[in-house]
């Protein structure tokens, strides 16, 4: 029987027209990744050499710690994974790039340099966002109408007589179909990561996720289709179906979690560092250096120079913003964490959710990234900050040529 | 006429017999209640809890005690992006751009704190909001009850007796044209409602009539395709399948595969990368904060001879405050030649994006539905634009008080001891110079003029499809 139901697939003009078409989406989709992953890469090695040579100029030429660290930028970065080209996810809506300097760090770390926002909002046409929205619609359009096809075509009743068990002979039939399917959509894709240099734990994953995908879908299909209507209304259903697991259900669960799990307002957290900086310009030398101490233990016997402006006044009140903010921004994260561990829980009812999710967390593109790449551009300034306080609290004396010795931020690459 | 009116009525009453077609158009419609509700609730929220902070913000600039002029240029304030009144129907880029703009002197920052960076992420499609509904959604319903208008007679052999009967097949399809075309007209009432809200809230009539009038050409284009495709096809099952994929095509791929194409073709180069280049442009201008800086040599020069001084310490304004207001006009003109060039590359992207409209009506009306909401592109760039000029004027203002309210003496000799310190500050009162933030739109007629490529695209969407349907029509014949 198999042997005949697979001959008498490729003979299907739908079908053949439909993988023809699902190749030529996935293809596209894939080639598009590997072009907007090249270019972010070429953007990143532009922009390494020249902040590099922008920090070198700047930093020989100044005579004092002070300076140093004001007029010296320092690029951090989240490179794009050996797989990002399949799930671009927050990379285009969030920050992956930032040019920080030893000033608070609250004023800087939201900074943003996005891509067109226009752009973010019509959203990309990646293979996360082909294979669970895309791919689902090619299935239901195959599979819909397999027994309500051969119904209106009056074979049903023969096809059943001859094949006996009629349930195995469905599930052949839309086995091979959506194994057809998967073979158009995943093969691209694995063309792809081998062409990325993508590892093969990564490619065996997604197969493995899209195909389970692919197999949940089927089954739907399989289910649906196998009541007695007519094929309009299986359609129907069936896109009623996407419609509610692809968008109503992860809209709510938007809607509910974003509820249940507040974060603060990102105008509190602004204002509340530009308060403590800016109040230190008129607040006694001592009001900023007794914060700064209680966190600093090692610059106790650090004193004020003079009345007028001083460096390590000036850096010691940066930190003392980032200190006042401290709560504030922690709870921002936290809350931006939670937020993203309750919808990993809540796409389990939603699969184009799932789906996407899965693919970008195995292509580093998901919420986690974003907060993991915070993190390390929190590290990076604090070593930033272990650097040039000896300069301005101790009396290590300014020489150009530790230039070498700045900390280098390395990316999780 | 009467015999359209009565095919008209007849396919309504199918309808109404459809247990199915119901079901789903009463679920659409909860959902679509659902989401504007909720949409609308957050809108207002939002728009509510940033005028707050607007009026915050302003409060405590203005209560900011005497203070040198300077220290208030750096002490900067904060603009908030009220939401537009059409946004409670289409917030367009409102969640995915920041809300809130940081204004100081020396320096143009972006704004921060997008919605979207901080919600809970659940695919690509999780946005809902009542225009997705009707640019995506909407169509489903039309396909659902359109797709066997004509073919279900031709299947249930009923349409050779109409034909018979003297019925041309135009008026056939006029009849049925008809009664989608109430149908989809009753469907927008929601539309209507969030029109009228938003007219309370400020809106002009134009800009939420012309909304109105966009997505009625909308359905009406999907009106035309079902008709089309079910007076060609053999059977209803084959219409629904072409159908689904068109709408697969129309919504889903080809938007995404446009924004996909203009990024490779249109790349856009990222602020810092930008921002590397304009860094060396501004070290060659003058440091404003330095009066010795030989750029400032002619200023100097000048200011002595209009005031027949011989030294700046004679002038009877600070030198200071003078150079502060030309360092910054001048600052502030390489950094507007940034900004213009980075929106000029954006609003290409955008405007090659919106390009393809001519192939799917789907992109046409969300890019008229955001120009005429005044949530798009251009209307960020409008916030922008305000925000900098806010920003302008009130650090020029402070600075013009640095030159005539604070002696230059008494400016030079602050850090001297506490005594002189308290003397270079000046009053309070000067803090007035900032002006009341109210981000305000383009005018309803620009949002028009703004949005009419994309009206006609869907004008040839409308025009070319009723031109086919005429000619299918013709065709059938008993």
């Amino acid at each position: 029987m198999l042997q005949s139901e697979v001959w008498f697939l490729l003979r299907d003009r739908a079908f053949r027209v439909w993988v023809l078409v699902v190749l030529l989406f996935s293809g596209f989709a894939v080639w598009s990744g590997l072009a907007e992953v090249a270019q972010q890469r070429q953007s990143i090695a532009f922009l390494v050499d020249a902040d590099s040579t922008d920090r070198t100029s700047e930093f020989s030429a100044q005579g004092d710690w002070g300076s140093a660290a004001y007029y010296s930028f320092h690029l951090t970065y989240d490179p794009p994974s050996d797989f990002a080209f399949a799930a671009m996810g927050q990379r285009d809506a969030s920050s992956w790039k930032h040019r920080l300097r030893m000033l608070a760090l609250e004023g800087q770390i939201y900074e943003h340099d996005p891509g067109n926002p226009e752009l973010a909002l019509i959203g990309r046409f990646d293979f996360a966002f082909f294979a669970a929205f895309v791919l689902p619609l090619v299935l239901i359009f195959l599979l819909h109408d397999l027994k309500a096809g051969e119904r209106t075509a009056g074979r049903f009743n023969l096809l059943v007589a001859s094949a006996g068990n009629d349930n195995r002979l469905w599930w052949t039939r839309s086995l091979l179909r959506a194994i057809g399917v998967l073979i158009a959509a995943v093969g691209p894709l694995l063309v792809g990561g081998v062409v990325s240099g993508t590892s093969a734990a990564s490619l065996l994953g997604a197969t493995a996720m899209v195909t389970a995908y692919v197999l949940f879908w089927t089954v739907v299909c399989l289910w649906l289709g196998s009541r007695q209507h007519p094929a309009s209304v299986i359609l129907a259903s069936l896109i009623g179906v996407w419609v509610l697991l692809g968008t109503l259900l992860p809209a709510g669960g938007r809607v509910i979690i974003d509820r249940l799990v507040s974060v603060p307002s990102g105008a509190d957290i602004l204002m509340t560092q530009r308060e403590a900086v800016n109040d230190a310009w008129d607040l006694p030398v001592a009001d900023t250096m007794a914060p700064f101490v209680a966190r600093h233990p090692e610059w106790t016997g650090y004193t004020h120079t003079g009345d007028g402006f001083d460096w390590g006044w000036y850096y010691a009140f940066q930190q003392v913003g980032d200190q006042t903010t401290e709560s504030l921004s922690a709870a921002y994260r936290k809350g931006r964490a939670r937020r993203d561990q309750l919808a990993a829980w809540f796409a389990i009812a939603a699969p184009p959710a799932l789906l996407e999710r899965w693919l970008q967390k195995l292509a580093g593109t998901n919420v986690e990234a974003v907060l993991d790449y915070e993190e390390s551009v929190r590290a990076f300034h604090a070593e930033l900050r272990a650097f040039y306080y000896p300069g301005l609290f101790g009396d290590a004396a300014f020489d150009p040529a530790r230039i070498d010795d700045l900390p280098q931020f390395s990316s999780s690459e | 006429m009467s015999a359209t009116l009565t095919i008209t009525t007849d396919e309504w009453r199918y309808w109404l017999r459809s247990k199915l077609a119901l079901a789903v158009v009463a679920l659409f419609v909860v959902i679509l209640v659902g989401v504007s509700a909720l949409t609308n609730l957050r809108i207002e929220a939002e728009a509510h809890e940033r005028e707050h902070h607007q009026e915050v913000s302003e409060e405590t600039f203005l209560d900011q005690p005497d203070r040198h002029p300077h220290r208030m240029v750096h002490y900067g304030h904060y603009v908030f992006r009220a939401p537009m009144p059409l946004a409670i129907f289409d917030p367009g880029l409102d969640a995915i751009t920041g809300q809130t703009l940081f204004l100081e002197g020396h320096r143009q920052n972006s704004a921060t704190f997008s919605a979207s960076a901080s919600s809970a992420d659940l695919g690509g499609l999780s946005w809902l909001t009542p225009a997705l509904m009707y640019q995506l959604f909407a169509p489903l319903l039309v396909i659902l009850l359109g797709h066997g208008a004509i073919v279900r007679e031709r299947e249930a052999g009923t349409l050779p007796a109409l034909l018979a009967q003297g019925l041309t097949g135009r008026r056939l399809v006029a009849g049925k044209l008809l009664a989608l075309a109430l149908f989809v007209t009753l469907l927008l009432v929601p539309v209507l409602i969030s029109g009228v809200i938003a007219l309370s809230a400020g809106e002009r009539v134009l800009a939420a009539a012309s909304l109105l009038g966009v997505y009625l050409v909308y359905l009406l284009i999907w009106v035309a395709l079902t008709l089309l495709v079910s007076t060609l096809a053999e059977n209803r099952a084959t219409a629904i399948a072409v159908l689904a994929a068109a709408w697969l095509a129309l919504t889903l791929v080809l938007p995404a595969a446009a924004v996909n194409t203009t990024t490779q073709t249109a790349p856009l180069a990222g602020k810092i990368e930008t921002e590397l280049t304009m860094l060396t442009e501004i070290r060659d201008l003058g440091d404003g904060h330095d009066v010795d800086d030989s750029v400032y040599n002619d200023v100097q020069a000048s200011l002595l001879a209009e005031y027949g001084a011989a030294s700046i310490e004679e002038l009877d304004i600070n030198i200071r405050g003078v150079l502060a207001q030309k360092a910054e006009a001048d600052l502030t003109e390489t950094l507007n030649v940034y900004a213009d060039r980075r929106m000029a590359a954006e609003m290409r992207q955008s405007d090659r994006v919106s390009a393809h409209g001519w192939l799917t009506p789907t992109l046409a009306v969300a890019v008229a539905s955001r120009t005429l909401a005044g949530t798009d592109l251009f209307h960020y760039h409008r916030f922008l634009r305000q925000a900098e000029a806010l920003r302008i004027n009130f650090v020029q203002g402070l600075n013009r008080a640095h030159a005539e309210a604070l002696s230059y003496t008494d400016d030079i000799n602050r850090n001297r001891d506490e005594a002189s310190w308290e003397r270079a500050r000046i009053d309070a009162s000067n803090w007035q110079v900032l002006d009341s933030f109210q981000y305000e739109s383009a005018s309803a007629s620009d949002r028009v003029a703004g949005a009419q490529w994309s009206i006609a695209m869907l004008a040839a969407w409308i025009a070319v499809l009723t031109l086919l349907l005429a000619w299918a029509g013709g065709r059938l014949k008993p």
